[in-house]
C-alpha cells in the first residue's frame, strides 16, 4: 500500500504540538482538556483558549487507574484517568499533555465516565456539562442550550475574554471547514479498492482533537492532494466498516489485525470516525442554538432511544459499499455492548454480515481476534 | 488429486488425506509442546497409512490454533471455514455446527458448506473441554467416564458457576454435602450444555445440527445438549477430524 508523505509528517506532530502549547501558555492562553464529542470546540476557541483531547488509548496507565477505580469499567476511562492521576511512582510515564491542562471540560454521558469525573476534580479543575439523554424532545434541546450557555460563561471566566457572536460564527465556520474537508477525504475511500488504508486514516482521525485546527486542516489538505493523485491498484478486498466505541490514540489493535489479514477498512461509525464530522453546524442560525441542535444529535449510545445511530449505520454501509461490519466494543462499555443487539438485527435484515469483537487495550487476545477476523473475511469472499 | 489437511489444535493435531474426494485417511496425535513437529509427524502418519509419496501430494492446507506456524502448508484457513467444509462433506444438509474442543467452543451457522454466521468462546474455559477436564479431576473420575456416569443420574446436582475454578470448588463442596458422583457429573454436564445452548440460540441453530470436536465423543454431553436444545445431532464416527477434513477439501473446492 502507498506511503503518504503527509502522514510521515504527522509522526513528529506530538512534539511540535506540545511546544506550541508551551508557548501559548507562556503567552497566557488557557488549555482545556476534553473527553468527548459533545463538548463544542467552537465555544472553547471563541473564548481564545486552546483544546486537547484526553481520551487515552494506551494500556500502561490502566493499572494505575485500577488503584482508584473498579477493574470492571472500560479501558478508555481507566487509561485516561491513570494518565491524569499518575505520579510516576510505578515507573510509567504519562504523555506530557496530560499535565498541561488548566481545566477539564467533561460531560455527563455514560455512567462510568460520569462517576470518574467526580474523582477527577481532586486532581485537575473539572467542569461538567450536563446532557439530556432523550435527545429528540424540545425540552431536551432547551435544556442543552442552557447548559452550553453556562459553559460559555465558564469559558469566559477562565479566559477573561467575552465571547462575541462574531467570534462564535467565525469558529463555527472554521470547524465546518474541517468537517467538509473530512467529508471530501472520506469520499476518496469510496473508491474500490480504496487508495488509503483504514489504519492510516484512523491515526489521522485520532489526532483530530489533539492538533490545532490549523495544523489539522493543513494536514488534511496535503493528504487529500496526495491521495487524489494516486491510482489505487490491486484487486477488491473485503470492504469493512467498523462500528462502535471510540479508538483513542495508541489503540489501533483491531484495525491492524483486520488489515494485516486481508480486509480493508473503508469507514468507521465511531467517535474516531464519521460521528465526529458527519453533521455540520447551521451557519445561518443563531450560533448558540445552531450549536445546541448539532451537538445534541450525536448518536452516542448514552442516548435513548438511539435509533438515529442504527439508521446512520445502514446509510454508511450502503454509501461505502461495505461487505461486512465489524462491531467493535471495549470491555465493560455497556451502552455500545447492549446496542450491539439492535445493530445486529438491523444489519441482518439488510443482509450485511457482522462480526462482533469485544476487547480491551492489552495484547493478550490478538490471536483470538485474528482467528475471528480470518473466518469473517473467508466468509465474505 | 491428493490433498492433505492438517488441524493443529492446542491439545491434539489431526491430519486427513483425501484422494479424489472419496477415500479419507486420518490420524490424531497429541500436540504436546511443539505444533510444528506434531504437524510433521501427523503428515507423515497419513502418508504412510495411505502409502502415498510426499511428492504425489498436490496440496497441503493447515487450520487450527497453530495453523500459521505450519510452513510446509500451501495456505492456512480458519477453523470455522474448515469445520463448515468438513461437515458439509459428511452431512450436506446440515445448517448448524457445534464444535466443542479442548480449549474452545464454536457454533457455526452454515448453508451448503458456506459460513453464514459464527460465535466462539475461547476466552475462558466455560463451555469447553477444559471445564470438564478440571471438574472431572475434582470429582476424581476419568474424563472419559464422566458422560456415562451422568447418564445414570436422576437428580442432577445444580452447579451454577460458569467459571471453571469456582465450579471446581463447587464440586468439592457438593461432595462434602454427600451428593453422589453420578448427580454431580450430571450437574457438570448440564452446566456446560446450558452454556453452549445459549451460544447456539444466539445464532439461531434449530434443526440439522452436527456436533463435532473432541467433546462430541462424550455421550452424556451429547444427550444433555440435545435435551437442552430440543434437537438430535448428527455426530460423525470420528468427530475430531472435521476441521482437518475441511482443510483437505478446501483445495478441491
Ligand atoms: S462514544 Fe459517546 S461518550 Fe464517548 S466520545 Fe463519543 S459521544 Fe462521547
Ligand atoms: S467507551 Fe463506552 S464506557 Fe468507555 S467512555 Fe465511551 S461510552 Fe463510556
Amino acid at each position: 500500500m502507498h506511503c503518504f508523505e503527509s502522514l510521515d509528517h504527522l509522526k513528529n506532530s506530538y512534539n511540535t504540538r506540545i511546544s506550541q502549547i508551551v508557548d501559548e501558555k507562556k503567552a497566557g492562553k488557557k488549555l482545556v482538556g476534553t473527553f468527548c464529542l459533545f463538548v463544542p470546540d467552537e465555544i472553547i476557541f471563541a473564548a481564545g483558549a486552546d483544546r486537547i483531547i484526553l481520551c487515552g488509548g494506551k494500556n500502561d496507565t490502566v493499572s494505575i487507574a485500577e488503584q482508584y477505580l473498579p477493574r470492571n469499567i472500560c479501558p478508555l476511562i481507566k487509561s485516561s484517568f491513570g494518565s491524569i492521576v499518575n505520579n510516576g511512582c510505578s515507573g510509567v510515564k504519562s504523555c506530557s499533555h496530560y499535565g498541561m491542562v488548566d481545566l477539564i471540560v467533561a460531560e455527563n454521558t455514560c455512567d462510568s465516565k460520569k462517576k470518574m469525573y467526580e474523582l477527577l476534580g481532586d486532581y485537575v479543575p473539572t467542569y461538567v456539562i450536563d446532557l439530556p439523554q432523550r435527545p429528540d424532545s424540545p425540552e431536551a434541546l432547551n435544556y442543552f442550550l442552557g447548559e452550553i450557555y453556562k459553559f460559555k460563561g465558564v469559558m469566559e471566566q477562565l479566559t477573561g475574554n467575552k465571547i462575541t457572536v462574531e467570534q462564535l460564527k467565525m469558529e463555527i465556520k472554521s470547524s465546518n471547514e474541517t468537517r467538509q474537508l473530512l467529508h471530501r477525504f472520506y469520499e476518496l475511500r469510496k473508491i474500490d479498492p480504496p487508495p488509503i488504508r483504514g489504519v492510516d486514516v484512523l491515526k489521522l482521525l485520532q489526532k483530530q482533537y489533539f492538533l490545532s485546527t490549523e495544523e489539522l486542516k493543513a494536514s488534511l489538505r496535503m493528504l487529500i492532494n496526495e491521495v487524489e493523485k494516486i491510482k489505487p491498484d490491486g484487486t477488491h478486498k473485503p470492504r469493512i466498516m467498523i462500528s462502535g466505541c471510540p479508538m483513542s490514540s495508541g489503540n489501533t489493535k483491531v484495525p491492524e489485525i483486520i488489515e494485516s489479514r486481508g480486509g480493508v477498512i473503508v469507514a468507521e461509525e465511531s467517535c474516531t470516525g464519521t460521528r465526529s464530522f458527519w453533521d455540520l453546524v447551521d451557519e445561518n442560525k443563531d450560533p448558540m442554538l445552531a450549536l445546541a441542535e448539532r451537538y445534541i444529535k450525536i448518536p452516542c449510545s448514552c442516548m435513548s432511544p438511539n435509533d438515529r445511530r442504527i439508521e446512520n449505520i445502514l446509510e454508511l454501509a450502503r454509501e461505502f459499499e461495505v461487505d461486512g461490519v465489524v462491531y467493535y466494543t471495549l470491555q465493560f462499555c455497556h451502552g455500545y455492548n447492549i446496542e450491539k443487539y439492535k445493530v445486529q438485527q438491523a444489519l441482518r435484515k439488510a443482509g450485511i454480515p457482522m462480526l462482533f469483537i469485544e476487547t480491551d487495550y492489552s495484547n493478550s487476545d490478538i490471536e483470538q481476534i485474528g482467528l475471528r477476523v480470518d473466518a469473517f473475511l473467508e466468509m465474505l469472499s | 488429486m491428493i490433498s492433505v489437511g492438517i488441524d493443529a489444535g492446542s491439545a491434539t493435531t489431526k491430519a486427513v488425506l483425501v484422494k479424489g474426494d472419496r477415500s479419507i485417511i486420518h490420524t490424531i496425535r497429541p500436540t504436546a509442546f511443539d505444533f510444528i513437529s506434531a504437524a510433521e509427524m501427523a503428515y507423515k502418519d497419513v502418508l504412510d497409512h495411505a502409502g502415498v509419496d510426499k511428492k504425489a501430494v498436490d496440496h497441503v492446507y493447515s487450520t487450527g490454533y497453530g495453523r500459521n506456524s505450519i510452513k510446509f502448508a500451501d495456505k492456512a484457513i480458519s477453523e470455522i471455514t474448515a469445520h463448515a467444509l468438513g461437515v458439509y462433506h459428511l452431512y450436506p444438509d446440515v445448517n448448524g455446527i457445534i464444535d466443542i474442543g479442548g480449549q474452545d467452543c464454536k457454533v457455526i451457522s452454515v448453508n451448503n458448506g458456506k459460513v453464514i454466521d459464527f460465535l466462539m468462546n475461547d476466552k475462558c474455559a466455560a463451555g469447553t473441554g477444559k471445564f470438564l477436564e478440571y471438574t472431572a479431576r475434582a470429582l476424581e473420575v476419568p474424563i472419559e467416564e464422566l458422560g456415562e456416569l451422568a447418564l445414570d443420574s436422576k437428580t442432577p446436582a445444580g452447579i451454577t458457576s460458569m467459571c471453571t475454578v469456582f465450579a471446581e470448588s463447587e464440586v468439592i463442596s457438593l461432595r462434602a454435602r454427600g451428593f453422589t458422583k453420578e448427580d454431580i457429573a450430571a450437574g457438570l454436564i448440564e452446566n456446560i450444555a446450558k452454556r453452549v445452548a445459549v451460544m447456539a440460540r444466539q445464532i439461531g441453530l434449530k434443526q440439522n445440527v452436527a456436533f463435532v470436536g473432541g467433546v462430541a465423543k462424550n455421550a452424556g454431553i451429547k444427550v444433555a445438549l440435545e435435551k437442552e436444545l430440543g434437537v438430535s445431532f448428527c455426530v460423525p464416527s470420528e468427530p475430531q477430524i472435521t476441521g482437518a477434513l475441511g482443510a483437505a477439501l478446501y483445495s478441491i473446492r
